[in-house]
This record gives structure tokens, sequence and C-alpha cells, in this order.
């Protein structure tokens, strides 16, 4: 009830309001809220009450609930387990409203973990402590599952050691208080991690090959009792084409799809991924990540192999030969619109421009703040730009969504930036996205991929690889993508961490010494002189 | 071809530059008082001129460009772009894939080989450019800040100062009261917000600097211009005819130079040094210095260190602000008749 | 005096509605609430949302001129919220700014009261020490120290900070913050040590002038005629004579102190307004950047009141005019 609250503004409502009068309940409310005062100034539980109930929505007992729906939609399924649809309870909504100094309930979360937020800041830190109220703590007694250290799990938690018969049956969770800090430059939270401050971090790219080498931990590194986590983010990060545009998009025809699949096939994101990655990210064949069905390890996108001569000829074949456009007698100019004016960003969009450069085209980066960047995609103004996507549930039609028509910015502001709008991939996708998983659905997954691969809307670049480091004195770790909620099982051996922070930092003090010296050598004959002068 | 391509602009500008340079350096040889405060200017700093002198030619050099000609055989792109001077100083895809250290042979990650081996003085960047290169080519950035800036300070400054200090009354108070509110506005935010209005471009920095720049100049000579007004020659002037306009122009505006001058060194290497606070917010200008050095401040906790970029943008920095700083302390003390004397 | 007191604040408020006026004109007229709204709750949001964003926050109004009710435009919403210190809420994530502006204040000024205190205190006291040398290699060198220091850009002062002392001699943490007294100090040093080593050139060469100034001055040479030590007529009566010139830059820069320091407590990770401010620059957040330079013009032009005020007090020669 509270995503469909309008106050709420939550970003969510589209999906839920497939849910049989969620909509209807949203509009009943506001129009109350509107007509009197005082029913918005009612308690949050009677204005929901006296709005009536969401014709979806069906109580069964103490534990059964029923959601009619208004089309198929096997994915909502996955939104049930997100964090933004945990029950609340409504008695902590009303009480934390903002007023008379009580925080907003969205800055105060209620819930019923092994933690709560005992501080929030946004700007600098989050801390969480040991629930008391939780079940886990209240009645060990219960060994109720979730509340003591499994001695069961999946094979690899075996192997890694992650199953630690020191810690089985022991009562959960094992940390008092966790704190999580913003750091805003991550050199120096980097920095702080290797000085021991932090238990667990990244790793920042400048740091890379003092860290990991040969895709394990180098012996420094080793030696200190570090441990190195990887795992494969389920994103993409691509190069779209505006669709529409007159040069590289649908309404070139033939000539654009050349073009399209000419510069696809000049961007090496290996090299990229070296220069700028250290290596890591897994080159993109198609708009799927590893861990979303749909995504086949073996698969090589034809268009997205490194092949020069090939992309040369294509680009005659577009009637661009060697770059010239025939019309200006010049190199081709084109512009890679970005809402990102950092000097780090720049660098990055370089990198793609010196590549196309490879083929004579003339690619000018026009990077904007955010604001003029929205501004130009909301007029149709720009030609290629750069994106990145990550699921909000592991399902494929979270990604080719991107590319269905209907999620057109040009149709209907949605976020398909590329304005692919093709009515075989269109039809495709609508089929496939009401499937289950299953041969036929990958099938059609199948004819998608080979359709995207000749149109070409998208460049794919590569899937994020995360890389995450523990000191030694922290135990139990296990990284788990999309969910969270691991840090029960964590540990922390503090008499470990305070004896090592404590050897690595020793301060070098000499200079500081030999700086006095200095200043010392260069005053003396000044305080000669005034002591003269005084006498 | 045409006019308004950036590089025939820029040729343009250049050479009404270089000419209005001759010019006044024809006109300030007539006058005395000029002429000994450039000897003695000379003579005080020869060190601190002779950098300028030299970051000035980089600068011109650079912006003198011109399409075609040898040196880019086999790249079409680079063919069909102007090339400015400095860019042919250096060889055609002067390039390697990533860092380099100074005169490397080997690539710095990875130890590949280099297609120029050798060759970088300075090394490359992340994306294999050559440091050299590119510290040379921010010299025409940073003096871009500092000239075109003063260019929108310096006239808006005098125009708004003269008008308020020589006619007062209800101008004198709008002016007064435009300064005021600009005053009170902390600078570095008033900057951000223009930027964010005007854009994103070397010219629209430069323009959100010298609105929120030209200020602190107006205060000085309204007051100059105040006290120039009451001057028994100036009273003489006005009882024998002489239009405003010729009064302001023979009279008050010669007796303001001096302070042109002052204002125009002092305020630039204050300019240099913001772009180089914009550039990490990420407004600043590309190409600058300052954009290098936020570039290089992550490559120094990289390991082993890359230090070169870092070193080379901020030692041309440094350079070019303590020899434009030399030199306007040195101006300050010969132009200016209050500090000139109490030397003694 | 009174009727001046009076004319000088009201000529104050009438620069307040100036200052509010070209904020108007900066944040409200550039702005894309659509894209503000976008920016805010996330690229994935529907455009029912964005639109409900944009009622919230009020950016749905008429910009000047509301022919049903004139009350009740952005111009006038404005003015108000402004003037009334009712700051709204921050168009980033909706927390209240007046609070954030509150909670950051500390934190601020822990960071810049040290840099300003130590700071004026030791560009007082180097200065005072180079003027007495003045004419001897001291002095020359301290000039030309001042300005290779100032000749350093501020970026470079942060970076070899955090390098030197952070990294390579762990003296002090590289960056952070603490609540607690006892801690804070040792995060503090380096920060403090940066801003310090980057501001000491720019005093010392501004309070040397003033000091050499004031000795060239006639009761100097009286004094000194008297048979007064050079010691005695420095501390006593140059240093009491050039107290308005110190005075006006410290009260000055005294607003300063409040809004802190963009770079330093960026980089620094200190969780006061500067950082604030580069995050509302960074995330578009117009709300808080307004309300921001509104209280940063706000305490400016209370501080030139005070320090016109204080002048007439002081120096009788100043016109009341």
């Amino acid at each position: 009830m509270r995503i469909a609250d309008p106050a709420v503004t939550s970003p969510v409502i589209a999906t839920f309001s497939k849910i049989a009068g969620l909509r209807d309940f949203s509009q009943r409310l506001q129009a109350l809220r509107d007509e009197s005062p005082e029913f918005a100034a009612l308690r949050i539980d009677r204005q929901y009450e006296k709005a009536g109930s969401i014709e979806g929505v069906r109580l069964h007992g103490d534990f059964g609930l029923e959601i009619v729906l208004t089309e198929p939609y096997p994915q909502i399924l996955y939104w049930f387990a997100m964090p933004f649809t945990t029950p609340v309870p409504w008695e902590a909504v009303a009480y934390y409203d903002g007023e008379e100094g009580r925080p907003f309930f969205k800055d105060h979360p209620v819930g019923c973990g092994p933690f709560e937020v005992s501080e929030f800041d946004k700007q600098s830190k989050i801390v969480m402590s040991r629930n008391a109220n939780w079940y886990g703590v209240q009645h060990p007694e219960w060994k109720a599952p979730g509340t003591v250290y499994p001695s069961e799990g999946e094979a690899i938690d075996r192997r890694l050691g992650r199953l630690d018969p020191a810690y089985v049956g022991r009562s959960l969770p094992l940390l008092d208080r966790i704190e999580l800090r913003l750091e805003k430059e991550h050199i120096p939270a980097f920095n702080k991690f290797l000085q021991g401050y932090y238990d667990a971090s990244g790793i920042v790219h400048e740091s890379f090959d003092k860290i990991v080498q040969e895709g394990g931990l180098s012996p420094e590194m080793a030696a200190r009792g570090m441990k190195l986590e990887k795992s494969v983010d389920p994103d993409i990060y691509y190069i779209g084409f505006n669709m529409n545009d007159p040069v590289i998009g649908a309404p070139a025809g033939e000539r654009g799809r050349k073009l399209r699949q000419s510069m696809s096939l000049a961007i090496d994101v290996v090299e990229f991924n070296r220069v700028f990655n250290n290596g890591r990210g897994v080159p993109a064949q198609s708009p799927i990540p590893p861990g979303i069905y749909g995504y086949e390890q073996p698969y090589r996108n034809p268009f997205r192999q490194l092949d020069l001569t090939r992309a040369q000829a294509l680009l005659e074949a577009a009637g661009y030969s060697g770059g010239i456009d025939p019309e200006t007698g010049k190199p081709l100019r084109l512009s890679f619109d970005l809402g990102d004016t950092s000097t780090a960003g720049r660098l990055r969009f370089q990198f793609f421009v010196d590549q196309w450069a490879k083929l004579g085209i003339d690619v000018e980066i026009a990077a904007t703040n955010y604001n003029k960047f929205r501004q130009k995609v909301k007029e149709g103004a720009y030609q290629i730009f750069m994106w990145g996507w990550i699921a909000d549930y592991p399902d494929p039609e979270n990604f080719l969504f991107l590319l269905w028509g209907t999620m057109a910015q040009a149709n209907s502001g949605g976020p398909n930036t590329a304005n692919f709008d093709h009515p075989e991939f269109n039809r495709l996708f609508e089929e496939m996205k009401g499937l289950d998983n299953g041969p036929e659905r990958l099938a059609i997954i199948h004819r998608i991929r080979s359709l995207l691969e000749e149109e070409r809307p998208w460049i794919e670049l590569y899937h994020r690889e995360s890389y995450a480091l523990y000191h030694s004195w922290m135990r139990n770790v296990k990284p788990a993508g999309l969910s969270l909620p691991a840090a029960k099982y964590v540990d922390i051996d503090p008499i470990e961490r305070k004896r090592m922070r404590d050897a690595w930092n020793q301060p070098i003090l000499w200079p500081a010494y030999a700086g006095f010296a200095l200043v010392a050598l260069i005053a003396i004959p000044g305080v000669v002189t005034f002591l003269r002068e005084r006498q | 071809m045409s006019l308004v391509e950036p590089h025939v602009l820029s040729n343009i500008v250049v050479a009404v530059l270089l000419g209005g340079a001759v010019a006044a350096f024809a006109i300030a040889r007539r006058s005395d008082l000029w002429s000994q405060a450039g000897r003695e200017l000379i003579g005080r700093r020869p060190i601190a001129i002779g950098a300028i002198a030299l970051f000035v030619s980089v600068a011109m050099l650079d912006s003198v460009a011109w399409v075609g000609g040898g040196g880019a055989a086999g790249n079409v792109l680079e063919q069909s772009r102007p090339r400015s001077v400095v860019d042919r100083m250096f060889a055609p895809d002067f390039k390697e894939k990533s860092y380099s250290a100074p005169l490397a042979d080997i690539e710095f990650y990875g130890g590949a080989d280099l297609s120029h081996p050798g060759s970088h003085l300075l090394g490359t960047d992340i994306l294999g450019r050559d440091v050299l290169h590119l510290t040379l080519k921010g010299a025409r950035v940073a003096l871009l800040i500092g000239g075109l800036t003063s260019l929108i300070v310096i006239p808006l400054a005098l125009l708004m100062g003269i008008s308020a200090g020589y006619f007062g009354g209800r101008i004198d108070d709008i002016v007064f009261f435009v300064v005021s509110t600009l005053a009170s506005i902390p600078t570095l935010l008033l900057l951000i917000a223009l930027i964010m209005v005007l854009g994103h471009g070397p010219v629209q920095v430069c323009v959100a600097m010298g609105v929120t720049g030209w200020v602190g100049f107006c205060r000085i000579v309204r007051g100059e211009t105040f006290k120039l007004r009451e001057l028994d020659y100036v009273q003489a002037a006005r009882a024998l005819g002489v239009s405003e306009i010729g009064i302001i122009l023979r009279h008050i505006l010669p007796n303001l130079m001096h302070l042109v001058v002052i204002t125009f060194v002092l305020l630039f290497s204050g300019l240099v040094l913001s772009e180089a606070i914009l550039a990490y917010l990420g407004i600043g200008i590309d190409g600058s210095w300052g954009q290098m050095i936020d570039q290089a401040r992550d490559e120094l906790a990289r390991d082993p260190i890359i230090w070169w970029n870092l070193v080379a943008a901020s030692t041309a920095l440094f350079a070019l602000i303590l020899s434009v700083n030399f030199v306007g302390d040195a101006v300050r003390d010969i132009l200016d008749p209050k500090t000139l004397g109490e030397g003694e | 005096m009174l009727a001046y007191i009076v004319r000088r604040t009201a000529y104050g408020f009438v620069v307040v509605l100036g200052v509010l006026l070209l904020l108007f004109a900066l944040f409200f007229l550039y702005a894309e609430p659509i894209e503000m709204a976008r920016r805010a709750v996330g690229e994935k949001a529907p455009p029912e949302v964005l639109e409900q964003w944009v009622v919230n926050h009020g950016y749905d109004k008429p910009t000047w001129w509301n022919s049903e009710s004139p009350g009740d435009t952005m111009l006038v919403d404005h003015f108000r919220s402004m003037l009334t210190f009712d700051f709204g809420r921050s168009d980033a994530d909706d927390s209240p700014i007046l609070e954030r502006i509150r909670a950051g204040m500390g934190p601020s000024l822990s960071l810049t009261l040290p840099i300003f205190t130590v700071g004026v205190l030791l560009g007082v006291g180097l200065s005072l020490f180079v003027a007495y040398f003045r004419e001897t290699y001291i002095d020359r060198m301290g000039v030309v120290l001042c300005v290779l220091g100032m000749s350093l850009s501020i970026l470079l002062y942060i970076i070899g900070g955090q390098f030197l002392i952070g990294k390579m001699l762990r003296w002090f943490p590289i960056s952070g913050f603490d609540a607690s007294p006892a801690v804070m100090l040792r995060f503090l040093a380096l920060p403090v040590l940066v801003g310090l080593a980057e501001g000491l050139g720019g005093s010392i060469r501004f309070y040397r002038t003033v000091f050499i100034e004031e000795t060239g001055r006639d009761y100097v040479r009286t004094a000194r005629a008297k048979g007064c030590g050079d010691g005695r007529i420095m501390a006593r009566h140059v240093l009491h004579n050039a107290m308005i010139p110190i005075l006006t830059r410290v009260v000055v820069s005294i607003p300063f102190l409040f809004t802190g320091s963009l770079l330093l407590e960026s980089f620094f990770g200190i969780p006061g307004l500067g950082s604030m401010m580069v995050d509302a620059i960074h995330g578009n957040d117009f709300a808080t950047l307004r309300a921001m330079v509104y209280i940063g013009a706000l305490l400016f032009i209370a501080a030139q009141i005070l320090t016109d005020i204080a002048y007439t007090l002081v120096d009788p020669r100043v016109r009341l005019a």
C-alpha cells in the first residue's frame, strides 16, 4: 500500500500497477487528500483504511496472501523479493512522519532483522547494531533456522572454508556493530583499507597490480593474510546509437546498418578493460549478462570481435570509403553525446573515439552536464551515447526490454534510449517475456540475439567483474550479488586487527626533525642579528 | 574555406593579438613613463619575463594551425584536421597504447614493445598520448583562461567603474548595488552556478569567470575615477566645454592604465589557479593543466607509481604562475606610486 | 550614529533581495524540473512518478505570475522560503536542508576554525618577524617563499599532503572524520596542516605589506628617536596601528568559516557543508545549493555591515556616508 501512496513517489509503482486495483487505490487516496485537509491529517493507517481495499490483494488466514494481476507477469515474484517490498509496521510509518524533529520513515527504517540502524547519516555513515528484539537474540533456545551458524551450504562454501566448525551452532549475529562509511574519494579510502582502518574494500584500479597478480592475490598481500573474492555483476555497459538519427539510425536503412556494424567491429573492449579496468570485466556479446537466463558462455557475437579489415570493408559498402563522407569530402563527423564532464570520464570516451579514428571516422565528444544531456535526449538531438544497466531481477526480460519499441525514448520517454523500434524484435520480445524459462524461451532468445547481431542498435561493451578484499581478521564472508543480508554471519577478530593495524602504521618521523633543524639553521643568523641589535 | 572554422578564427585572433602587442609596444615606446617602466621591469625580473615570453610563444605557436601539409601520411583523420605548429613538431601517430615512463623502451604495464621506443621525453598518459605534447598544449589553454577572461573583466570593470565614478548619482547607485550583490555571493559557488546555466566549454567557463571577476577591479576604478574627477585640470577641461566622453578618454582613462596593467597581471594567476579547482569539480576546460592534475591525482596511488603526468602538468602550471606572480609584484612596485614612494 | 546603523542595515537588506533575485534567475529559469526529478528518483522511474516529484517539490507552479492566486508562484515561494529560512527538502534525496546544514556546520567549523585562528596568529607573527628584518636576507627569502607558496594550486597541496604525510610518512590518517574529540584531532591534523600551508603565503605577504607601510610612518620615527627599542615599536605601536586592515581581512573571512571548504572537506572525507555542496553540485541538487549560496551571502553581508559600523566606532575620521 505504501508503494501506491502518491506521497511516497515510489519509482516502482508502474510495475506494481499490474496488481488489480492498485492504481485505483492510489487515485482514491490522492483524491481524498485533495478534497479534505482533515483526511490528510489522519493517521496513515486510518487513511489507507478509509481509501478502501485494493481489489487484487486478498488475505487467506494469518499466513496466506493472494495477489491478482491484470496481465501475465511472472517477473512480479522477483519484485516481491526486493527490499522495498518488505512488510513494514504502519505504526512506525505513522510515527516517523518528519514532524516535530522525528525523521521520515525512509530515513529511519524499522524492520525485524538481526541488526537495527542506530545511526543514519547520508553524508558519511550508516551504523547498524545488534537488534536486541530480534527473535534470534531473544530466544536463542529456539535454534530457529537462520539464527545459528549453519553446518551446511553450497559445495563451494565448504571448499572455501566458509563452514568453519568453530562457528557451527553459534548464535547469530556474530557482530555487535557494523559501520558503513561513505568515502567520496576512492584512493584515500583504499589506502585506509591497506592501513587496516577498514575491514573490507573493493579494489581501486590504480592499486590493482600491487594487489592482484595473475588472477590471484599478489605474494605481498597474501603474506598479510588478505583474502580476495571475485564475482561477475549482473549488468551491461554499452554504447548505443540513436536509431532515429538520419545518418546512423534506421532512416539510413542498409547504409546505417553497415555503418553501425563497422563501428561495432572497431571497438576493442579487451584493450579497454586492460587499460581502464585492469583486465577485469567480461566482454559482452549480447545484452544478457552472466547469471541471467539466456546467457551462454561459448556464444560469440560475430560483430563484437575486433576486425579492422572487415570494419573497413563494411564502411566502404556503407558508402563511406576510408571514413570519407561523400557529401562533404571530409571524414564522416559523428557526435558522441555524454552526460559526464569529469576528467576520468573524458579519458574513457576518448579511448573509443581513438578506435573509431582508425577507421577514419571523426567522432566528436559532446560532454555536457547531466541535465543538458537529458535535454538533448528528449529533443532527439544525439547520435551516440554510452550507458549501463544493472539488473533489477535475474530475468532476460529486464535487459531486453531496453530495446523494446514501447519503451523507446521517442515513443514513451522510456529507458530505450537507442529508440530501437523493430517490429520483428517487438513481436519476439512480447512473446518471450510471458514465457517461463525453458527450451521455447531459449529458442526465442536465440532469434532475438541474431537479430541484434545484425541490427546493432548497441555496441555491447562488458559486464563488470567485482573484486572484493578482506583482511585476515574478517571471517565468513560470502559475496551474494543482488542479495545482501549476509552480514549476520560475518565475524571479526578485534585483537588481531589492533595488532596488525599498529604494525602497519609506524610513523616515520625523521623528516619532521630534519625539517625543524633546517628551519632553525636558517633562522639562527637572524636571531643572532636580533640579539646583537638589542645589546 | 569559411572564416568561422575554429582554427581560422584562432589564426586571426593570433594575428590581431600580435598586431595589438606591436602597436601597444610602439605607443609605450613614445611615452617616457611606460618605456622607463618596461626597462625597469626587464631589469628586475629577467628570468620571469623570459619564462612568460616562452609560455606565450608556445601558446601562439599552438594557436596557428592549418589543414594539410606533410607529417601525417596514412592517417586520413589527421590530414583533414587543422594541426598547429606545436602539433607538427611531433611525429605523426606519436602514440602508444597506454602508459610508458619517460624515455622508456617498453610499456609500463605488461611490458609490450612501444611504437616509438625511447622518444617520449616525459612519458605517455593512460591513452598513450605523449605527455610533453599535452603539456605544451596546456600553455595555450592557460593563456586562454587568463587572457580571454581578462578581456571580459577589464573592459566591463572600466565601463562600469568609470561611469559610476564619473557620473555618480543614480548610475553610481545602480552600479554599486550590482557590485555589492555580486560580491556578497561566494565566488566559487557563483562560478559553478553560472557554468551550470551557461553550459560546459572554454568560452562559457571564461565568461563565467569574467562575470564573477570584474567586481573587485570595478571598485578600484570607481574610487580612482572619483578622485580623478575632482582634479583641477579635469575641472578646467570641463569648464572649457570639452565633452564628457572626451574628458573620459583623454584624462580619466590614461590615468587608469597603470591600474589596468597591475590588475591584469594579478588577476591572471588567480584565474588559472581557479580553473584547476573547476577541473576537480568536473567543469574545467579540456586540455588544461588543471585537468591533467585532476587526472593524475589518481595515478599517484598506482603501484608502481606514475608520477610523470602530475610532475609535468604541475611544474608547468607552477612555473607560469610563479613567473606571473613575480612579474606582478614588480609591476606593482614600479607602477603604483603609493608603494613606489615607500621603498626606502 | 543610530541613523547610520539603520540605513546601513536597510541597504544590506536590499542587497539580500538582489542576491535572492539573482539566485532565482540562476536556479529556476534554467532548471528542467522533469530532468531534475529523473536525476533524483532514478532513471528507471516512470513519467507519472517524475510528475509527482515535480509537484511535491513545487516546481510545477507558474514562474512569475499566477493570475488565479498571486501568492502561488515559484518566485514568491523562493523569496518566502529563503527569507523565513524554511529551505524545504533537498532535490537529491528529500532530506530536510536546514537540518543538514545544522549537522554539517559542526564538522565544517572544526576544520575551518583551527585553520583560521592558527592561520591568523601564524600569519601575523611570521609577517611581523619578516617585516622586522626587512631589507635583509630573511625578508627577501620570506617574500620569495610566500610567492612560491601562492603559486601552487591547492590541489597540489592536498595531493602532496596526502601522499607524503599520510601515505609515505604515516604521521596522520589520510582522511576521515570522527565526532569524538580525542579521535577527531588525529583526523583533522592533516587537513588543517594542508589548509594552513595553502593560505599562509598569501596572508604573510599581505600582513607584511601592511606592517611595512606602517613602519614608514612618522610616529615610528618619532618613537625610535625617543629611544624606543625596535622590538617594542613593532609589538606595541605598529601592530596596534595596523589593526584596521588586519581586522578587515579577518572579519570578512569569518562568513567562510561557516560555509566550510569545498576541496579540503571532500578530499579528507569530512562530512561538513563544503562536501555537502560538492555533492549538491554533482547531484544537481539546486535546492541545497540555493540555500547554501544564500546563507553564505547573508553571512557575508552581515559581516560587512558589522565591519562598517566598527570602523565608524574605531576611527572617527570615517565619514558617515
